[in-house]
């Protein structure tokens, strides 16, 4: 125990910086581990709380004909508590039809709704106004459309079996749900979806009773009753667990009304999504971390075996007093549990800070994290003990001194260069990643409606293979470019050595183990800190797109055709903060007998005032597919599905219905079929048609425009808020914004907050680099101190000794620079390849965070030239204390 | 034996010396070029508070000179200064009283590496760099040409019979070897003076012999003075000139 004391007194006394930076590499170690891991637990909860804040109506029980309402209530009531309930009238209609200003519109079947006075309270999502006040009768916006049809209009509806009936439009109303608002229930998941209809009238429930429950009489199955339904919210905090907890309510309410309802699970279904996502993100924070995290274990080594000449000393003068193995293995022990305990408790306490400045509020309070907390504390125990414990008991085991000496010398070549484990493990990455791209990057399985899920975690065999592969080629070309390139390293060290360029090359050469380790060490931290950067910048650049495509731009204003939006265009130009601005047309136009949206746009300008990706297009190239609509006037794009159906072919006539502005009536117009559209800015998920505004407004006779797309040159938020006072007059208009749609978009990956693990992720990589390039000049700082002694002794000056300093320091920053950037592409490369399906749409190519990669190589710069300053303020020391060292 | 020409302000001094030898001169050695001169030189060290008050003679008083060609042998028991002399003598520490100068040989700064040599006890090969790599370091240091400083390294190698071990690393050499290359770097420059603190004390007496025989010859007929810090008198009496050193105090006799 006085042994160990003592030991311990000498550690801290002699050699602090040995013990604080191993306890350094512990703790970041650590608290990358636990950060990931709270992250990873407050991301779920946070995607669950997402999930369920989109899901406007959590429950949708459809009642079987004569079921009573009141037992199915009560069966929820005993299966879950919840914040409300109400009874939905669904009526199915022959045909509505308005007469105005001497023309009769009508439209096909059409569905009527009947909803109580506090449906649109307890349900706010599910009904938007437009014009007029939310009671009374309301109009769907297309419905209105379709029928001309405003404030104070009658609209008479065509009963089943019943006489027609009047009723006076009180507003109009948009559907933001309506495709969950009119889904069919109970039908098996999988099923063809089931579009909207397009004609809906929303009754009060009073009149709905009034003027259907006659039809429910003499056509029972043209009506029915949904209970809808919000469940309170106590959900496990995962989507997965959320997701079968959910489920299994449903089942209990199902099981209770034995058949006498079906439920609609929207917030399963929704969990469902959110599962998958959950899942990715799980497997996308791992693996942006792993790297780090071997990178910590690694200096941590690192450092230790910077003491491993000093040990070895120390060692031998314990053996020689008669210590025995034993008791160098328990001081060592003891060494490694002070690094441990000191590293663990450093790590947590970082990853606690880290979790409370950066992740989601509360990560670090759930069991996962700590859980995970608990993980990393014994994973850096694990390192302190494999770094410290295990080289001192080789050392105590190693009967002969030169035998541990492996800084110098002709050496063996290592066993992982002789079975080429570095090809081998290239090989690995070239196979998983073609498996991979052959099964379309699946990487994140969980079937709708299936409660198991899986993860092909060994997709990410690929890029880690590539990352240790390329590591391993890197050190056997770099020890090979030493062994044989003395000449050339010569030749490249003489603006720094001068006439000692020679010597230090030979220096170098035969010092190419420690010189290559310090390389790869360097290489390692620089890839890890590309790759997270590179990738980081490709998502968020990939999540603005995927924002743009759901807003549009940057900032979107919307209004209806009669508004005359297209009137504040200049204004809206004008405005400061705006960069490109067109004007874009949303008509509807019947191809056949189905209604898709169809955009008028100026396919010249469109591409400055938002993204026109590639992956828009079928094409794959969005600059030819816009120059080719540009040089065709009746050119139009159509949905894939859509040329599918109609069997299209490049250059057919597709004939195309559109309302004229002047009669209101829909007219035949001829287009010309030029390319597949499968994604467009504020275009729906299913078909849809683009083609030229100004053939559109000249064959309708309206050159009006719905849209404006605005590009922001800063902030999209201000330059909305400007907009909204432009646009403020004009009755029905709407501005929205990137930020606001990024935050709202809650079904794709891409909205998932990575924001705060990379900002960690990126720290914590500059500081790994900065860590490593400084630590190289401590790896032989032993060996060292003892050269530049005799160096010294031999009479060369301060500016000699540093040639050898930044000779060393040039090539070890140089090499593992330039290695460390071709290995960080290539796995950011492999890993925006392998989550293609995170993207929506996929990058075109990567982006490159360029004002990190200078702050990561002004690190690097700033940390190498501080070490070498330091490792030369040693050779400031008299002569005669240097000399102590030989 | 040959002689390598390396282009330093050196030359000038062996020049002088060899011409003063063949003119016959050498015999009355002390009359020679004086290389170092020491005057009631001493030296303390603060202890380990770096109390400036309490202050550690290691050198106590020594005066004497250093000629060209002189060969001395410094004695005395450990702890006795003899370590400390050689490296006020050679410039690389400073005393804290007394004065030492090197007429012949200019200022403090400029005796090494190239007028005043070092062999030290311990091995003292630079460990990444081979036996004619080691040797040529002092040269590259005074700036020779990496041409001149082989061809110099090579020659000293030849002289003290290395050289087949041009090639090796320290590594890979004997403790005795590893002795003789460093003697081998310090005859390499053609230094005026070589001081050597103890450089047999780590081997084995046939070896330590050789050594000394191998340094001794190297030096025969040259103007380089050679003063040898030693506790063993064997090496001691094969000097023509003994000093001893008790308790920080240096005795000097012919």
């Amino acid at each position: 125990m006085t042994l160990a004391l003592l030991w311990f007194k000498g550690l801290l006394a002699r050699h602090p910086a040995r013990l604080v930076g191993a306890m350094f590499g512990v703790a970041l170690t650590v608290a990358l581990l636990a950060s990931i891991g709270a992250f990873i637990a407050g991301s779920a909860a946070s995607m669950t709380k997402r999930a369920i804040a989109a899901v406007p109506v959590d429950w949708q029980i459809q009642l079987n004909p004569g079921t009573d309402p009141q037992k199915v209530v009560a069966a929820i009531t005993k299966a879950t508590a919840y914040t409300a309930l109400e009874q939905v009238g669904y009526a199915d209609v022959v045909s509505l039809s308005a007469t105005v200003g001497g023309t009769t519109q009508s439209t096909g079947a059409g569905k009527v709704l009947g909803l109580s006075p506090r449906y649109r309270q307890l349900f706010p999502a599910q009904l938007r106004p437009l014009i007029g006040p939310l009671d009374g009768v309301l109009v769907a916006q297309q419905t209105a459309a379709n029928l001309h049809v405003t404030l104070g209009d009658s609209v008479t509806i065509e009963r089943q079996g019943l006489p027609t009936v009047t009723v006076q439009v009180a507003g109009v109303a948009d559907l933001p749900n309506s495709d969950s608002l009119f889904q069919a229930i109970g039908v098996p998941p999988g099923s063809a979806p089931q579009a909207p209809p397009d004609n809906v009238l929303i009754l009060p429930a009073a009149q709905w009773h009034q003027l259907f429950d006659p039809q429910a009489t003499a056509h029972p199955d043209s009506i029915y009753t949904q209970l809808h339904v919000q469940i309170a919210h106590t959900l496990p905090s995962s989507p997965g667990a959320a997701y079968t907890y959910v489920q299994a309510l449903a089942h209990n309410v199902e099981a209770q009304i034995a058949g006498s309802a079906t439920v609609g699970d929207n917030l399963a279904a929704q969990l469902d999504a959110a599962r998958a996502d959950a899942l990715y993100a799980q497997v996308l924070f791992l693996f942006l971390g792993l790297p780090g995290i071997a990178l910590g274990v690694l200096l941590t080594m690192a450092v230790a075996a910077s003491g491993a000449t000093r040990r070895r000393l120390e060692q031998a003068l314990l053996r020689t007093r008669g210590t025995s193995i034993a008791q160098i293995i328990r001081l060592a022990s003891s060494e490694a549990l002070i690094v441990g305990g000191g590293g663990i408790a450093l790590g947590v306490l970082l990853a606690y800070l880290a979790a409370t400045f950066v992740a989601p509020a509360g990560a670090m309070q759930s069991t996962t994290s700590l859980w995970w907390t608990l993980a990393a504390a014994l994973t850096g125990l694990v390192v302190a003990l494999v770094a410290v414990l295990v080289p001192a008991w080789s050392q105590a085991r190693s009967n002969t001194v030169a035998s541990a000496r492996a800084i110098v010398g002709r050496g063996v070549t290592p066993l992982w260069q002789r079975i080429y484990l570095d090809v081998i493990l290239l090989i690995i990455a070239a196979v998983v990643f073609w498996r991979t791209a052959s099964t379309g990057y699946q990487v994140v399985l969980a079937p709708e409606g299936v409660a198991a899920s899986s993860v092909a975690y060994e997709t990410f065999l690929a890029p880690l293979c590539l990352w240790l592969g390329g590591a391993l080629l890197a050190m056997r070309l770099w020890r090979g470019g030493l062994l044989r390139g003395r000449a050339a390293l010569t030749a490249l060290l003489r603006p720094i050595a001068h006439g000692l360029a020679g010597m230090v090359a030979a220096a170098l050469q035969r010092q190419r183990a420690l010189i290559t380790r310090g390389v790869v060490l360097v290489a390692l931290a620089f890839s890890f800190a590309i790759s997270t950067a590179a990738f980081n910048t490709t998502y968020n650049a990939q999540s603005r797109v995927d924002a743009q495509l759901t807003n549009g731009a940057d900032v979107t204003v919307t209004a209806p055709a009669a508004a005359g939006l297209e009137t504040r265009l200049a204004q809206l130009k004008a405005l400061p903060g705006a960069g490109s601005v067109v004007a874009m047309q949303h008509r509807f136009a019947y191809v056949g007998n189905d209604l898709q949206d169809i955009f008028g746009i100026d396919a010249v300008h469109i591409g400055a005032a938002t993204t026109m990706s590639n992956a828009f297009f079928g094409s794959g190239n969005a600059p030819a597919t816009l120059q080719a609509l540009a040089a065709t006037p009746d050119g139009v794009l159509v949905a894939a599905e859509t040329v599918k159906d109609f069997q299209l072919m490049p250059g057919d006539i597709l004939n195309l219905r559109l309302q004229n502005a002047r009669d209101h009536q829909y007219h035949m117009i001829p287009f010309h079929f030029i390319g597949i559209v499968r994604e467009f800015p504020t275009a729906p998920k299913d078909s849809f048609l683009v083609a030229n505004a100004s053939y559109i407004a000249q064959q309708t006779g309206s050159a009006a425009a719905e849209v404006i797309l605005m590009q922001a040159k800063s902030d999209p938020t201000a330059l909305a808020s400007s907009a909204r006072t432009v646009v403020a007059s004009l009755s029905g208009s709407k501005v929205s914004d990137l930020g606001t749609t990024q935050r709202a978009i809650s079904s794709s990956l891409t909205a998932v907050d990575l924001h705060g693990l990379t900002q960690l992720e990126l720290l914590f990589a500059v500081l790994l680099v900065a860590a490593a390039t400084g630590l190289i000049m401590a790896l032989g700082l032993a060996e060292r101190r003892r050269i530049f002694a005799v160096l010294q002794a031999l009479g060369a000056k301060r500016g000699q000794l540093g040639a050898f300093l930044w000779s060393e320091g040039l090539l070890i920053l140089a090499g593992g620079a330039l290695i460390g950037t071709v290995i960080g592409f290539g796995v950011a490369q492999m890993l925006v390849k392998l989550l293609t399906n995170v993207f929506d749409p996929p990058p075109e190519a990567l982006a490159i965070p360029w004002t990190y990669l200078v702050v990561v190589a002004a690190a690097a710069i700033a940390s190498t030239i501080v070490a070498i300053l330091s490792a030369q303020a040693t050779a400031r020391r008299p002569v005669v204390e240097a000399l102590r060292d030989i | 034996m040959s002689q390598i020409h390396v282009p330093t302000e050196n030359s000038s001094i062996q020049a002088q010396t060899a011409q003063r030898m063949r003119a016959g001169t050498s015999p009355d050695k002390r009359s020679g070029l004086m290389l170092a001169d020491a005057q009631q030189v001493g030296r303390t060290y603060p202890t380990g508070n770096g109390s400036s008050s309490n202050q550690v003679p290691a050198l106590v008083s020594a005066t004497c000179q250093i000629m060209a060609s002189d060969r001395i042998a410094l004695v005395g028991p450990s702890g006795s200064g003899k370590s400390t002399l050689l490296h006020l003598l050679g410039g690389l520490d400073v005393p804290t009283s007394g004065t030492i100068n090197w007429p012949a040989l200019g200022g403090r700064e400029t005796l090494r590496p190239s007028r005043i040599a070092f062999v030290f006890q311990m091995p003292s090969l630079i460990a990444p760099l081979s036996v004619v790599e080691n040797v040529e370091v002092p040269l590259l240091l005074g700036k020779a040409s990496a041409d001149e400083a082989r061809a110099a390294a090579l020659d000293a190698l030849e002289r003290i019979e290395l050289r087949s071990i041009a090639d090796k690393l320290p590594e890979e050499l004997s403790g005795g070897q590893a002795q003789r290359v460093a003697v081998a770097r310090a005859l390499a420059y053609q230094p005026a003076l070589i001081l050597a603190d103890e450089p047999t004390g780590q081997l084995d007496r046939p070896t330590a012999q050789h050594l000394f025989d191998v340094l001794l010859n190297a030096l025969a007929g040259t103007p380089t003075a050679l003063v040898v810090a030693t506790h063993d008198l064997q090496i001691a009496e094969r000097l023509e000139t003994m000093w001893h050193m008790h308790h920080g105090i240096l005795e000097v006799s012919a």
